[in-house]
């Protein structure tokens, strides 16, 4: 049999090979499909089940293939070719698909015998798995898109020439001892086999036997052989199961003729099985299952997805930063409102309310438009507004005294007003502002007909005509941005033409009391103008500065609420604490009072609840 | 492995504490590895280790694994010799040893027993034992003064010319690249690994010829190496060698030669090197680098890419010195096989430690194999020139024997090193019953080590360098950017990456290898890290704090089952076991004791559509469901008589399981619809009706008890005149005793309840039947979120009775619990609304209409549909072709069409393409088809074309998950070795002197060979030394000037020393254990966050302006390396500016 085998093997392949081709050429335009669709799939295993016909070598009988979604989330870029793919077959409709059915070589080699692929005298009942005329098998796995298909052939050209390759190997080149059993066998060019021969009893057969494999073919052999014993056991169990299946037959036909006492009174021909029109049986009928290949297709489709998740990795990511989880928490609420209220933006609800209540009616109309193009600061600059692009745009415009001022008094978490007629300019101030601190300490009332008191906001815009009360013109927790139209000449001549528009104004920044010169100031703002200062650095280059800079210091925070907050530690720990954080002084004392304030509600709940569980508080001694 | 794993559920673990030991038990996985992971528990000094602990202090029984039973075989294939053995180290006699054992006879027993009594045997050993090796005239003089240890060599053993053909093939292959093979050998157990690589030759030409004739001349046996099969213990075996190496089958080539270089661009890690790197599909997501590198791999080791060659094939044999030109022509004619061969204990339980030992770590085997390979080039090339044959013969077998050795011993030390038992962060992610006392323990560790070790900066120098090279903590604290507003600030698992493991699997055992060697940044390096010090305790310390810092994520092992029944009439296999398991869920304070069954049929019985003369029948026998909606509507009534017709009506799609809360549901109204779509019967009446819902539970394998519980009481209040109807347990013994159907799932999130109501979700959900959102979901109110989590197949209505669900984690479940109780308000009003329709869907019989019915309120598509369905126009059956057009449609076959007045209700809905022809047997699902198909588009345009396969409903898995030992990050963090190890990631060692011997040729080694089945640009070494307090890197692309030096000097970050130093104050100020540890957290994010700051600087930048770092964010130069690094896992850029 052996020789056989091996005189036969290239012969095998070639001629299917020869019956692909022609059947390729066929249907060039079901390849163009083909490669649509694979675009969109991509196979990570085959499973197949293979036979070593007696009359046609190693056939693949059967051939389960996965198709997986073209991206992990199911979506977006599916829809494109989809789409298309579907106005082409409304189309056509079932003519057109049953057109091409007609022409897919895999579905001509068990469909229709008529079609390419291995002819029909190349066909015996052995060879062949799907009745003809069979469309093949699939099941969905919704979950994850995942399809799982079943035909006698793949219909991609290249893997059915993969698991051509492979079956050939399975069933005449590799040797296995005993012929039963397990091999891994594989190359980078044809892919990685994982391949379990085994026999199946036949009365009719040559030596009451038929030889069949399962193999699994993928391209990571590191996978492949991950899986060895998983594939194994599962591989196994199907094969007793279709072994067992047969030997019943085999018992009943034996006892109803036994074939052995029959051969041996005539004379044992080679080829005897060969003219004996029962020799090529089917595996249902060898089994006695006509629901056999539906069986198998579920089974190798669950094969492929039991081995595909049988392990699974637990990754850890980051913690969100304070400011996304205050963002979320910001939206979250939002949500809840928002069945009452339509159209708002996390800062910009309290905005609202106050825009109605006093200002013009041009300013009232271009409101909402305003809120929805504020949320991308980008977006206004082509329109050339007199506004505020950056940080460090501001520093000079304002001049970097002026600008210090203001900033130390942002940090602190005083109240900053600005006071101006110009309701863009105000905004762009509070948008590059407010970036120098967490989300969760910005209250922004963007502009107002009335002074707000310091605990509704920190950040206020005012018409000019608006009074502030006197204890605020002279409280060191304000500041105020006085914005005039300037004379003639600018106070700064910074030069490019967008600033232009800034220059028709004049900016004063006043407080109650003025922030010593000398003064060091928290250390974050120092950084902070350093960065701005270099102009070697970039915009993004800054942000993701100040991006740093704010995480460094909401970290010392975190550590301070829990101390102090949570722990209700003494003073003197505090004061320890705070050394070791760096933050010692009285303005990074300050400043870190101030931004507790900003601290997610989750982050607080987290610590607060951790404390309160038993185990958590005690410490090690 | 099915059978097997029944034994795992009374083994005591004992290396753990006991819950965690039985939750291993579950899959098996504990059993496997527990003698792995067996290892020498380190006790730390000053370190409270339970006393459980230290029973685990069994080093690994190498008992179990003999190193002289790993065989070395290596063969030749040529066109005109035919094959020949080159070497068998069976064959080989150390000549002491024959001298000293010869009274015992030993040796010579073997040889005769290989040679079969040849008279050569007694000459070859005294020729052999000749031979002393003094300085040898010819080439290999770097060996020359070496006295070699004597061997005799004798004729192969029996079984050469059996595996000879099991290495090549019986048909030889035009293949030029190198091919591998494994084959399991049965009797005796044992394990091949073989490569066949075309031999390179190069002036020498046929010089193994000289080779195989000095064996030749030894053995006096011409035949040798000759094939010859006369003597097969090893059953048939094809005979007729000499057909066995005819003409090579010729492998077309697919013309993908052209492709080769492109082939190592695709690589996954390589990719990143590129500035635009790879679309990756969710670039938003925090994880991205893991992410990204995970889904490169699925992508180039998907089998439609992977056609091309990922590398590149001209792996070759080398009989030519480099210097030598290969001859082209030659390459093809000669292969060379090299051949490893393990004999497996015979007690199985050894035997599958060592299987899936060597499986998991294949590629480490593979490494050292490809080791060998080099070795056995070197000597053939070398022996050449020795004229003397005995004495090349000699040289040959020595050098040999020596590779072999060192290969034995690598092997047996990678299986028998000494393990960190808990490695902490690791630990930290799974074990999370007692993570405070890990976080203190850790933080005591570690606070001790920046105290006491730090003085020269010896700590902050190991950690600056372990930061900078294991890079796998990046992604670990990258910050989320759109968290569920749920989640706190903890860190949480990343659920693109699991989503991705499940849409596009990749291996995650690779994945973690990599994450281990940190070789996650760009360019790819692998980095292994030594602690060298003869203070014992001292290197375990250090270990022990490094295992957190050396992250890689943690496997889980999920063991998919579906529930075994079906209506095919197959046999249940007897001798399920009954598996118990504590289960640790996401969240922590979740945990339930899973009861499963194991053993379901591997053949799994498909759910077939009804031929079309069962068509016919309303009631098809074949069919599973339908007769049993007969029975759920009787059972109520009269339970005893239907228990005992059930079994007779073979229906096997109902598991006992589902009978529990199946009955449940015929007091649960509103369940009707889920009976309805088997029922082809009109009910009585709207109760009895529902009582077919018992479907719904079907899918669930619920304790009896448990479910009973909950149930009864709704029965009592809801229909107390019922509950007499309960099923007795009995009723559901027709194959198996209840209790081994039962999964009984205990725990706050899944309680019994709430595992009814959910699946009574579920069903109904059923008919929304939406595209596969694969977002986690993130409102409990969209209906259908749960259930798509939970039933990755959408098998259809009948399916769901007898497939065990699939259980969603925890929280999904605890969000499909709300959603359902937000829903059930709706749902008891919409109860009688249904009843109503159901009764007058009854009559029409259409199991849309009643489907529909019970939806509305709860899912407007559903009731969409329903209205649609009421004016539908009447429609002929829906072939079952047309069905699965649709995408989402869900097993069509299911739902037996026979009834007409079903037909009458088939509706057009969309334009879903139909197909009128007759032979379809499937009728009803088409409700649910057209539901899918409608929600569903974009997920469906991709089938709609071309292929009408028959539509098979997959059982729906339920997942039986552990936590999975078997894999890297628990075996390459090693504890103290007694000497230098190669492959680990993490190890200590008492001194360097092997490590100086070995580190330069492991390095390059690593380089050429890499472990991760990828190309890697640097392989890395960092040396700590506690003896000299040195923090060295050594590097396989730098050389050493300084000789005495291993590697380079640590430049000590001033981000990590601060780093140290505020924790140990925070510690000493008395902090929470656990605070302490988040707030290091906080502080790898800033070094995350400043180099993200880096990376933007050099965009703009060829050059770092240091100072201008250093004012405005405390970046120092000793920093850039660090943060260089760090910044290469997220901005692959970096690294082509700074290189």
């Amino acid at each position: 049999m052996s020789g056989y085998v091996t005189t036969r093997a290239q012969l095998y392949l070639r001629e299917e090979d020869r019956c692909w081709s022609s059947s390729c050429q066929l249907s060039s335009q079901l390849q163009k499909r083909q490669a649509s669709r694979s675009l969109q799939g991509t196979m990570n295993a085959i499973v197949a089940l293979c036979h070593f016909c007696e009359l046609h070598g190693p056939r693949t009988l059967f051939c389960t293939e996965v198709l997986h979604a073209p991206l992990p989330q199911g979506a977006g870029n599916e829809d494109s070719p989809g789409q298309g793919e579907q106005a082409e077959e409304e189309e056509g409709g079932i003519q057109m698909s049953s057109r091409m059915r007609a022409h897919s070589p895999a579905e001509g080699a068990s469909v229709e015998s008529s079609s390419p692929g291995p002819k029909k005298s190349d066909m015996c009942e052995g060879c062949r798995s799907l009745a003809a005329g069979h469309p093949g098998y699939i099941s969905h796995d919704k979950e994850t898109s995942i399809k799982y298909v079943s035909h006698q052939h793949p219909s991609h050209p290249q893997l059915f020439s993969i698991v051509r390759q492979a079956c050939v190997r399975s069933l005449s080149c590799e040797v296995c001892p005993g012929r039963e059993g397990p091999i891994f066998f594989g190359d980078e060019q044809h892919g990685f086999v994982f391949s379990h021969t085994f026999f199946i009893k036949d009365s009719l057969a040559r030596g009451f036997q038929r030889w069949y494999s399962i193999i699994t073919i993928m391209m990571d052999r590191i996978y492949l052989i991950n899986s060895w014993p998983f594939l194994l056991g599962k591989v196994r169990g199907i094969i007793d199961e279709l072994q067992g299946k047969a030997l019943k037959v085999f018992e009943a036909e034996q006892f109803g003729c036994p074939q052995r006492a029959q051969r041996m009174n005539t004379a044992f021909t080679p080829f005897l099985h060969q003219r004996n029109g029962n020799a090529a049986r089917s595996l249902t009928s060898l089994t006695s299952d006509d629901n056999l290949w539906a069986c198998l297709h579920t089974s190798f489709a669950w094969l492929l997805k039991a081995c595909g998740s049988r392990l699974t990795e637990k990754l850890l990511e980051g913690a969100p930063t304070e400011d996304t989880l205050v963002q979320m928490e910001k939206l979250a609420d939002l949500e809840e409102e928002s069945e009452s209220w339509d159209n708002s933006e996390a800062e910009e609800e309290e905005k609202a309310p106050v825009l109605t209540e006093g200002v013009e009616g041009r300013e009232l109309t271009q409101g909402p438009a305003e809120s929805s193009s504020l949320s991308g600061c980008g977006s206004w600059q082509p329109r050339k507004l007199p506004v505020f692009k950056s940080l460090r745009h501001m520093r000079q415009v304002l001049g970097a005294p002026s600008f210090r001022m203001l900033a130390w008094h942002v940090l602190m978490g005083n109240q900053v007003i600005w006071k101006s007629g110009d309701v863009d300019l105000v905004q762009s101030a509070f948008e590059v502002l407010r970036t120098m601190l967490p989300v969760g300490c910005v209250r922004i009332i963007p502009y107002s007909s009335q002074y707000e008191e310091a605990y509704r906001c920190n950040f206020l815009g005012l018409s000019p005509h608006v009074q502030i009360p006197p204890h605020v013109l002279s409280s060191e927790f304000a500041v105020i941005v006085e914005v005039h139209a300037a004379a003639r000449s600018t106070l700064h001549p910074v030069g490019c033409e967008d600033d232009q528009s800034l220059s028709k104004y004049e900016f004063v920044v006043t407080s109650g009391s003025p922030v010593a010169a000398d003064r060091v100031g928290p250390t974050i703002l120092n950084k902070i103008e350093a960065a701005l200062t270099n102009q070697n650095l970039s915009v993004d280059v800054v942000d993701q500065c100040l991006v740093c800079l704010k995480e460094e210091w909401m970290n010392k925070v975190k550590v301070l609420f829990k101390f102090t907050k949570v722990d209700s530690r003494p003073k003197e720990d505090t004061q320890k604490l705070l050394s070791i954080l760096g933050a010692s002084e009285e303005d990074n004392v300050k400043l870190l009072k101030f931004w507790m304030t900003g601290l997610s509600k989750t982050y607080k709940s987290h610590l607060m609840s951790t404390v309160r569980s038993p185990t958590a508080s005690e410490s090690r001694n | 492995m099915c059978g097997g794993t029944a034994k795992t559920t009374n083994q005591p673990g004992n290396w753990q504490d006991s819950a965690r030991c039985v939750s291993d038990a579950v899959p098996g996985a504990g059993r496997i590895y527990r003698a792995l992971l067996r290892t020498k528990i380190k006790k730390h000094a000053g370190v409270d280790r339970s006393t459980d602990h230290t029973e685990l202090d069994n080093s690994w029984s190498c008992s179990e694994f003999d190193l002289n039973e790993i065989r070395l075989i290596v063969y030749q294939d040529c066109d005109r010799r035919g094959r020949q053995v080159l070497f068998d180290s069976k064959a080989v006699q150390k000549i002491e040893e024959v001298t000293a054992q010869k009274t015992e006879d030993v040796p010579i027993k073997i040889s005769a027993k290989c040679c079969q009594g040849s008279s050569s045997v007694s000459s070859v050993s005294s020729s052999s034992s000749s031979i002393s090796f003094h300085s040898s005239s010819g080439g290999s003089s770097h060996h020359a003064k070496e006295q070699l240890p004597k061997y005799q060599y004798t004729r192969p053993a029996s079984d050469v010319n059996m595996l000879g053909e099991m290495m090549f093939g019986s048909v030889a292959m035009s293949y030029k690249g190198s091919t591998l093979k494994i084959h399991y050998i049965r009797s005796p157990p044992q394990l091949m690994i073989s490569k066949v690589f075309s031999a390179r030759m190069g002036s020498f030409c046929g010089s193994t010829n000289n080779l195989q004739d000095s064996f030749e001349y030894i053995n006096q046996d011409p035949n040798l190496g000759k094939l010859n099969t006369n003597q097969n213990s090893l059953g048939p075996c094809r005979t007729g060698s000499n057909l066995a190496h005819s003409t090579p089958v010729d492998m077309p080539s697919r013309g993908q030669n052209e492709d080769r270089d492109s082939g190592i661009a695709r690589s996954a890690s390589l990719s990143s090197l590129l500035i635009t790197p790879f679309p990756s599909p969710s670039s938003s997501t925090s994880s991205s680098s893991s992410y990204q590198r995970r889904w490169l791999r699925s992508q180039t080791t998907s089998l439609e890419n992977g056609i091309i060659p990922r590398r590149s094939t001209d792996e070759t044999f080398s009989l030519a010195e480099e210097t030598c030109s290969s001859n082209p022509s030659m390459v093809r004619r000669k292969k060379i096989a090299i051949s490893i061969i393990f004999s497996l204990c015979e007690k199985e339980e050894a035997q599958r430690n060592f299987q899936d030992f060597f499986f998991s770590h294949f590629p480490l085997f593979e490494s050292h194999m490809n080791r060998l390979k080099s070795a056995i080039e070197k000597a053939m090339i070398s022996c050449r020139k020795i004229a003397e044959s005995s004495l090349r013969v000699q040289f040959y077998v020595s050098r040999l024997m020596e590779a072999l050795g060192e290969f034995r011993g690598t092997i047996w030390n990678l299986y028998s090193v000494p393990r960190i038992a808990e490695p902490v962060w690791l630990t930290m992610m799974s074990g999370t019953l007692e993570k405070n006392q890990l976080c203190q323990r850790f933080l005591k560790e570690f606070t001790l080590l920046i105290e006491q070790i730090n003085k020269n900066q010896f700590f902050a120098a190991l950690l600056t360098a372990v930061l900078t090279y294991h890079l796998a903590w990046v992604p670990t604290v990258m910050p989320v950017d759109h968290p569920p507003i749920k989640a706190f600030s903890e860190k949480r698992t990343s659920q693109s990456v699991n989503m991705l493991a499940k849409t596009h699997p990749y291996n995650p055992l690779w994945a973690q290898l990599g994450d281990l060697y940190g070789a996650i940044g760009s360019p790819v390096r692998l980095t292994r890290t030594v602690v060298v010090g003869k203070q014992k305790d001292l290197v375990q310390r250090i270990l022990y704090v490094l295992t957190y810092f050396l992250r890689c994520s943690e496997l889980q092992e999920n063991q998919l089952t579906w529930s075994g029944n079906h209506s095919e009439g197959d046999q249940v296999l007897n001798g399920s076991k009954i598996i118990t398991a504590l289960e640790k869920g996401e969240v922590e304070e979740s945990e339930y004791v899973v009861v499963t069954v194991r053993n379901e049929p591997a053949l799994v019985p498909p759910i077939l559509p009804p031929t079309a003369a069962e068509r016919q029948n309303p009631w098809p026998a074949g069919f599973p469901e339908s007769p049993e909606g007969t029975d759920s509507r009787d059972l109520v009534l009269k339970p005893d008589k239907e228990a005992n017709r059930r079994p007779e009506q073979g229906f096997e799609a109902c598991s006992t399981g589902c009978q529990g809360p199946a009955s449940g549901a015929s007091w649960k109204p509103q369940n009707a619809f889920c009976g309805d779509e088997k029922n082809k019967e009109v009910p009585q009446d709207g109760s009895s009706r529902l009582s077919s819902c018992e479907v719904l539970g079907a899918g669930m394998k619920m304790d009896q008890q448990a479910v009973c519980e909950p149930l009864k009481v709704e029965m009592s209040t809801r229909l107390p005149d019922r509950s007499v109807a309960w099923p007795c347990p009995d009723r559901h013994l027709w194959e198996k005793p209840p209790i081994e159907k039962v999964t009984f799932q205990i725990g706050s999130s899944t309680s019994p309840e709430s595992d009814f109501e959910s699946r009574m979700k579920k069903m109904e959900e059923r008919m929304k039947a939406c595209g596969p959102s694969l977002e986690a979901r993130e409102a409990a109110d969209t209906a259908q979120d749960p259930q798509i989590s939970r039933s990755p197949f959408k098998p259809g209505f009948q399916e769901n009775v007898c497939c065990p669900q699939n259980r969603p984690s925890e929280g999904d479940e605890g969000e499909s619990d709300k959603g359902f109780a937000e829903d059930r308000g709706s749902r008891n009003d919409t109860a009688a609304d249904a009843a109503g329709q159901l009764s007058h869907a009854a009559d029409l019989g259409a199991a849309s209409h009643r489907v529909a019915g019970t939806a509305p309120g709860r899912l407007e598509a559903a009731t969409g549909l329903y209205v649609k369905a009421e004016e539908g126009p009447v429609l002929e059956p829906v072939a079952a072709s047309c069905v699965q057009r649709g995408p989402g449609l869900v097993a069509p076959a299911n739902i037996p069409c026979g009834d007409d007045n079903k037909k009458a209700n088939f509706r057009t809905e969309g334009d879903i393409p139909r197909n009128e022809s007759s032979d379809s047997a499937l009728g009803d699902s088409d409700d649910e088809a057209c539901t899918s198909a409608m929600l569903d588009l974009g997920h469906g345009g991709d089938r709609t074309g071309g292929s009408l396969e028959v539509e098979l409903p997959l059982p729906r898995s339920q997942s039986i998950s552990t936590q999975n030992v078997r894999n890297f990050g628990r075996s390459l963090l090693a504890g103290y070795c007694p000497t230098y190890m190669p492959d680990l990631v993490l190890h200590g060692t008492g001194s360097d002197e092997k490590l100086k011997q070995c580190l330069v040729t492991d390095l390059v080694h690593t380089v050429h060979h890499p472990v991760l089945d990828e190309p890697i640009a640097e392989a890395v070494c960092i040396i700590a030394d506690t003896d000299k307090w040195s923090v060295q890197v050594a590097t396989s692309q730098r050389k050493v000037t300084d000789n005495m030096k291993l590697g380079q000097d640590v430049l000590v970050s001033s981000q990590v020393s601060s780093l140290l130093q505020s924790i140990l104050q925070l510690y000493k100020l008395h902090l929470p254990a656990d605070f302490c540890i988040m707030h290091l957290e906080d502080r790898l994010q800033e070094m995350y966050l400043k180099s993200k700051m880096l990376s933007e600087y050099l965009r703009g930048h060829t050059r770092v302006h240091v100072k201008e770092l250093g004012v405005v964010l405390g970046i120092e130069s000793n920093d850039l390396p660090l943060l260089t690094a760090i910044a290469s896992t997220h901005s692959p850029y970096v690294a082509q500016i700074l290189l």
